[in-house]
């Protein structure tokens, strides 16, 4: 069965896995990466840029460069890129690559309520969404005081509408409650993805499990450890856990009852692949946050499905790994504008030994 | 024939160029196209360098190019002639340019954005009319308490509700709003559910479609919208309802209360819409005005830009002198050019009015030169070929000059037909007649373009392929009688050996050339016609083609190694004429020169009296190698001593081609060391040695400095390694052996190719136009219409085109393996001069001119 999934697997879906491992070849290498930090303009960048694949995508401004106009086109040019994938696909890949643009809209609603209650208007937040994962009743999120409300007036047309099963309350939204509402979104669509991805089965499942549950895990990580402190209780932290990760059931279990870091480290001890994460950086390397340590490993993670032929891992993992070099090039960019050359190399190269 | 044989002497040049006059010489310089220019500054990041600036400036320059190609385009104004070629223009004269495309920016960018207002005002202008007009029989149909188009089912109190009047709902107390406006018709449905889940039906949406298309202001694409008008109660609900038109970026214009407004207002519509249709007129016809004018000097414009980005950039590999006075730069340059680059420098001074004149200066190098071949537009194509396997080492011997007849020929032998042939040319000679026809040289087809640069081989191939046809006497797979054939069947029936009894009992008859009378000797040009008629005619061609085939594999690949000793002599390495050349000459010829001796000894010595006892050449070569031959009679007496003698020569010849050269190069270096130090003893004197390098690197420097052992005696010595050079020995003589056997082999397919044509062809005939001669009813001129028809497009497709192919790519095969290998290395590098007429143009690319 899983053969014949491989052979039948380019005629409908050849063609975008080919194009999409074309547009990986236009990911910014070392030397890429080496030059954009040797610069001492924007300008420079943007000579820099040209000659890479985003090529012409800022020659044709006329205003000057900013790093706000840099982020918008290189989220533009992604937005391309996906935009041109999605209205080619095929089911089931099609539904795989909606499936990716949720994890933007859990996150473009959120930070549209956010704004709400901090009576920030609309159009001006409109444009700091991530296009990705833009929908029409964006503009709305804003009605909406409960998350019941939220839910039944707004939500319930968009694909979201499904993950919202359990996050329907009828507290008031406030800021701590919209970072649960985040939460809970997350959870359920995590574990949606997850068993959409053990559903389609073959490499994809080989690839994207791996993936889907560093994810999982590296969300009930950062929830333990960002709720130190905050009048979150144990056992809602519970709730919020993703169940589809590696650490499931017995690290979440652990987790729930940590009230330190170091707690939290003794349970990722019990796990290879965390335990590298929370170890003590190296004597001589640059310290680094948890999250950054976590971002590399999902890079690594995502270079990690090309490797293999026939999946729909590829597409998600350009999405990331895309994603992660526009935020390089946005800190470097940063970097340059406001002068601090120290910082500059501490972005997260992605293909560190191709030559 | 010099330089097409060898290539170009090139030489390295330094050239410095005084900085006020740089620009001027470098854009002369890129005129003509004469020089390679080299970085000088590999070290220094592209932005770091002198002229970024510039360059940026160059680049700016093009940006607002595009913008204005393609608003030009947009216009649909036709750009003028592109004949026009303009020098690159002088720095001052840049800042006029650069204005001038400012101006017209700023112009342009205004008008437009006029335009595009006064659009999108009109736009507006014509919804609200829409919307008017429409909404008006929302009113009017609830005014006569019609069913709404679009109410909610589940609230049927509610349609009660809109069919009041707006009197009764203010005496209910609730106030009444409205809002108006257009939606895209794709969004009304997802609006309409909102709208009802947000306000809990405390609206009433009424909607109808606009029938016309209008634009959107966004993508300007024709887009289908949707005119509605929303009721609601209370002002909470009306925040709302706003909220979510925003949303759905609805446009919204306000709803007039009465029937007498309303009226007012489309009347003012009206006059605003003409005169705005008037403005947007005139608007439009100023910028096709600046437009056309833009586009009078748009192509000069992208001419010398491109010059001058590409003049900076080669400034930006030059490097500065000391004194900062001028700049140097190192170019390669072919020796014969030098008088030229002199000019052209000379002339970039005077231009710039420079006090000081620019020189070049000749520097010795150790560095391989580009290769230059110079080539016209007869033989670009067949150095293409060449090119196409490796560009030639530098100074080494250029297969392309032998190419010009060997590629046409080995390509006709296996297209021999004289009717495909005459096509074949006819269409080549059209190509070659109309080249200079603009519209056949400026396609973009790439399939086409192909075709026409290989012109002239293709009409060679025509011309050899009629003569091959004549040869083996086949046109469209019929033979042509022109001379008369020289057998006759008449003579048979004379001698009695033929009767009518024994024509009427069998079905086949052979013809005995023994019979006097029956041959009279061979056919002046080619195959006897007569063998068209014959049964054993594929046995006998086949005989014929597959020892022809042999004859010349051998004499191509003789020629392949005798051009080696061009190389060994030019490169002054006069051992490997012994060590290699000879060898190679001899295991070649001894074994295969010796078949090729046997095939025309067989041809000449057995006629058809005796032509029973002919022996079979193969088991006479197999048996050669046996050394054994007793069981079959001897073709000519001593045949075993002499065969014995050429199996013992060609096999001695492969230790020597083993050997030979590793040994001597290693006596050579041994020997010398020992002599310098024998000298050093002698003389006392501690410069022999060195002394004695520059003596060897002197006589050695013209051809090694060329070669791949090194340039000076002195690194020649430290890098020679005996094991290194054996093993390549070894390989090649490895490769060489075998490659002889296989790669005669390998020209057999100039056999199976001319079989698979003749037969193929044969087969067309006579399953196509066979078919249609057959029938002899008046019917049939009909019928042989078509069937000429597909006769004709079978032929040209099947036939010329891919049989045409296969044949080409065959021709290549056999060129770049079985003759290039026997001398060409083709490690060289191309030189590409800087010349503007070679520059690609960025907006070609995007597709603007």
């Amino acid at each position: 069965m899983a053969g014949c999934q491989e052979l039948c697997f380019n005629v409908d879906h050849g063609y975008l896995e080919g194009l999409v491992r074309g547009m990986k070849a236009g990911i910014l290498t070392q030397t890429d990466y080496h030059n954009l930090a040797e610069c001492e303009t924007l300008e420079d960048m943007k000579l820099h840029l040209q000659s890479t694949g985003y090529g012409r995508l800022l020659s044709a401004s006329e205003d000057d460069l900013t790093v706000t106009l840099l982020d918008s086109k290189l989220r533009e040019s992604l937005l391309a890129e996906f935009s041109c994938l999605r209205s080619n696909a095929l089911p089931p890949l099609s539904t795989f690559l909606d499936y990716i643009t949720y994890s933007y809209m859990i996150d473009n609603v959120v930070m549209l309520i956010t704004g709400a209650l901090k009576h920030r208007d609309v159009a001006e937040l409109l444009p700091r969404c991530q296009p990705l994962g833009a929908f029409d009743q964006m503009a709305a999120v804003g009605i909406a005081r409960t998350p019941n409300e939220l839910y039944s007036s707004i939500l319930v047309d968009t694909p979201l509408a499904p993950f919202f099963q359990d996050a329907v309350t009828e507290t008031n939204l406030d800021e701590m409650e919209v970072e649960i509402l985040r939460n809970k979104l997350y959870k359920a669509y995590l574990e949606d993805f997850h068993s959409f991805c053990k559903k389609l089965g073959g490499a994809t499942e080989e690839t994207m499990c791996p993936i889907l549950e560093f994810e999982a895990d590296r969300r009930a990580f950062l929830i333990t450890v960002n709720s130190f402190g905050t009048d979150l209780s144990n056992a809602e932290r519970t709730v919020l856990y993703p169940a589809c990760g590696k650490l499931f059931p017995e690290g979440l279990r652990l987790l729930t009852t940590a009230e330190d870091h170091e707690q939290v480290k003794a349970v990722a001890d019990c796990y290879p692949d965390y335990k590298l994460i929370f170890g003590e950086p190296e004597q001589g390397s640059d310290f680094k946050t948890l999250e950054e340590k976590f971002l590399e490993q999902e890079v690594k993670l995502s270079t990690l499905a090309f490797l293999q032929q026939f999946h729909f891992g590829v597409f998600y993992s350009y999405v990331k790994l895309k994603e992660q070099e526009t935020r390089n090039i946005i800190w470097i960019a940063e970097c340059i504008t406001q002068r601090q050359k120290a910082k500059i190399h501490n972005y997260i190269p992605i293909f560190q030994d191709r030559k | 024939m010099g330089t097409l044989l060898r290539g170009e002497e090139m030489c390295l040049a330094q050239l410095f160029l005084q900085s006020g006059s740089a620009y001027d010489c470098i854009s002369e310089l890129g005129e003509l196209g004469l020089v390679e220019f080299r970085d000088l500054n590999p070290s220094v990041n592209v932005f770091q360098r002198k002229h970024v600036n510039e360059i940026k400036k160059c680049e700016e320059m093009e940006r607002i190019l595009v913008y204005l190609l393609r608003e030009i385009k947009k216009a649909d104004i036709h750009l003028p002639d592109r004949d026009v070629n303009p020098a690159a223009p002088s720095p001052k004269n840049v800042i006029a340019i650069m204005e001038q495309l400012q101006r017209l920016e700023v112009e342009l960018g205004e008008v437009t954005r006029n335009k595009e207002r006064l659009q999108k005002n009109l736009l507006e202008l014509t919804e609200y009319t829409h919307m008017l007009r429409i909404s008006r029989n929302f009113v009017q149909r609830t005014a006569e308490r019609e069913p709404l188009q679009v109410h909610y089912e589940e609230f049927p109190f509610l349609e009660k509700d809109t069919a009041m009047d707006y009197n009764s709902m203010q005496r209910l107390g609730a106030k009444l709003g409205f809002i108006s406006g257009l939606i895209q018709r794709a969004k009304i449905e997802a609006f309409e559910r909102m709208l009802w889940r947000v306000c809990k039906g405390f609206t009433i949406l009424s909607y109808a479609e606009v029938e016309e298309y209008l634009e959107d202001p966004d993508t300007g694409e024709p887009v289908k919208t949707v005119v509605f008008l929303i009721s609601y109660w209370g002002d909470q609900i009306g925040q709302k309802v706003k909220k979510i038109c925003d949303c759905y970026h609805c446009h919204l214009y306000p709803y007039p209360s009465s029937n007498e407004e309303r009226n007012d207002v489309v009347e003012g519509l009206r006059t605003r819409i003409q005169d705005l249709h008037t403005v947007l007129l005139r608007t439009e016809d100023y910028l096709k005005q600046v437009l056309i004018k833009a586009s009078e000097s748009v192509y000069t414009w992208v001419v010398q830009v491109k010059k001058m980005k590409a003049i900076y950039y080669i400034l930006n590999l030059c490097s500065f002198d000391v004194t900062n006075k001028c700049l140097i730069a190192e170019v390669w340059c072919p020796v014969s050019d030098i008088p030229k680059l002199r000019r052209a420098l000379e002339e970039g001074s005077r231009k710039s009015g420079a006090t000081v004149p620019s020189f070049v200066n000749r520097i010795p190098t150790t560095d391989t030169p580009p290769t230059l071949i110079r080539t016209n537009k007869f033989t670009a194509g067949f150095q293409n070929i060449v090119d196409a396997y490796g560009v030639g080492t530098y100074r080494e011997v250029n297969p392309a000059p032998f190419t010009i007849i060997t590629f046409p020929f080995l390509f006709a032998v296996m297209f021999g037909d004289l009717g495909h042939g005459i096509i074949m040319s006819v269409f080549a000679l059209w190509m070659v007649l109309y080249e200079n026809n603009r519209k056949l040289k400026n396609t973009r087809n790439e399939i086409w373009n192909t075709f026409f640069e290989g012109r002239y081989i293709i009409l060679m191939m025509g011309l050899f392929s009629i003569y091959t046809g004549l040869i083996y006497n086949d046109c469209f797979s019929k033979s042509l009688n022109i001379f008369g054939s020289g057998w006759s069947v008449n003579a048979m029936f004379k001698a009695g050996v033929w009767t009518n009894e024994v024509i009427r009992g069998n079905h086949l008859l052979t013809l005995d050339p023994n019979v006097t009378g029956v041959f009279r000797g061979p056919y002046p040009l080619g195959i006897d016609p007569i063998w068209n008629l014959a049964s054993n005619r594929l046995t006998f061609l086949n005989s014929y083609k597959m020892k022809m085939s042999v004859i010349l594999g051998i004499i191509h690949m003789s020629f392949g190694v005798i051009l080696s000793t061009y190389n060994h002599l030019y490169f002054r390495k006069k051992y490997n004429l012994y060590l290699v050349f000879l060898p190679e000459l001899l295991f070649l010829l001894c074994l295969f020169g010796y078949l090729v001796f046997m095939i025309f000894y067989k041809w000449l010595v057995y006629s058809a009296k005796d032509s029973r006892h002919a022996p079979s050449i193969l088991i006479h070569f197999i048996n050669m190698f046996l050394m054994q031959g007793d069981g079959v009679p001897p073709l000519y007496p001593g045949q075993t001593g002499l065969q014995v003698f050429l199996v013992v020569i060609a096999v001695l010849s492969v230790p020597v081609l083993l050997l030979g050269k590793p040994v001597y190069l290693y006596w050579l270096h041994n020997g010398g060391r020992r002599l310098g130090m024998y000298r050093g003893y002698e003389r006392v004197r501690r410069g022999s040695e060195e002394e004695l390098y520059l003596l060897r690197g002197d006589d050695m420097e013209e051809g090694s400095s060329h070669s791949d052992l090194s340039s000076s005696g002195e690194r020649c010595s430290e890098e020679f390694d005996f094991a290194d050079e054996f093993l390549h020995q070894a390989i090649h003589t490895i490769e060489y052996c075998l490659g002889c056997v296989s790669n005669t082999a390998s020209y057999l397919r100039l056999w199976a190719l001319s079989l698979a044509h003749a037969q193929l062809s044969e087969v067309l005939w006579a399953m196509v136009m066979r078919v249609g001669l057959r029938m002899d009813t008046t019917l049939g001129v009909l019928f042989l219409v078509p069937v000429f028809g597909l006769f004709a497009v079978l032929t040209v497709s099947i036939l010329l085109v891919m049989e045409g192919l296969s044949a080409f790519l065959h021709a290549l095969r056999l060129h770049w393996v079985e003759f290039q290998n026997k001398f060409y290395s083709g490690t060289g590098i191309k030189f590409c001069p800087f010349s503007f007429s070679l520059l690609p143009s960025s907006f070609e690319h995007d597709g603007l001119l």
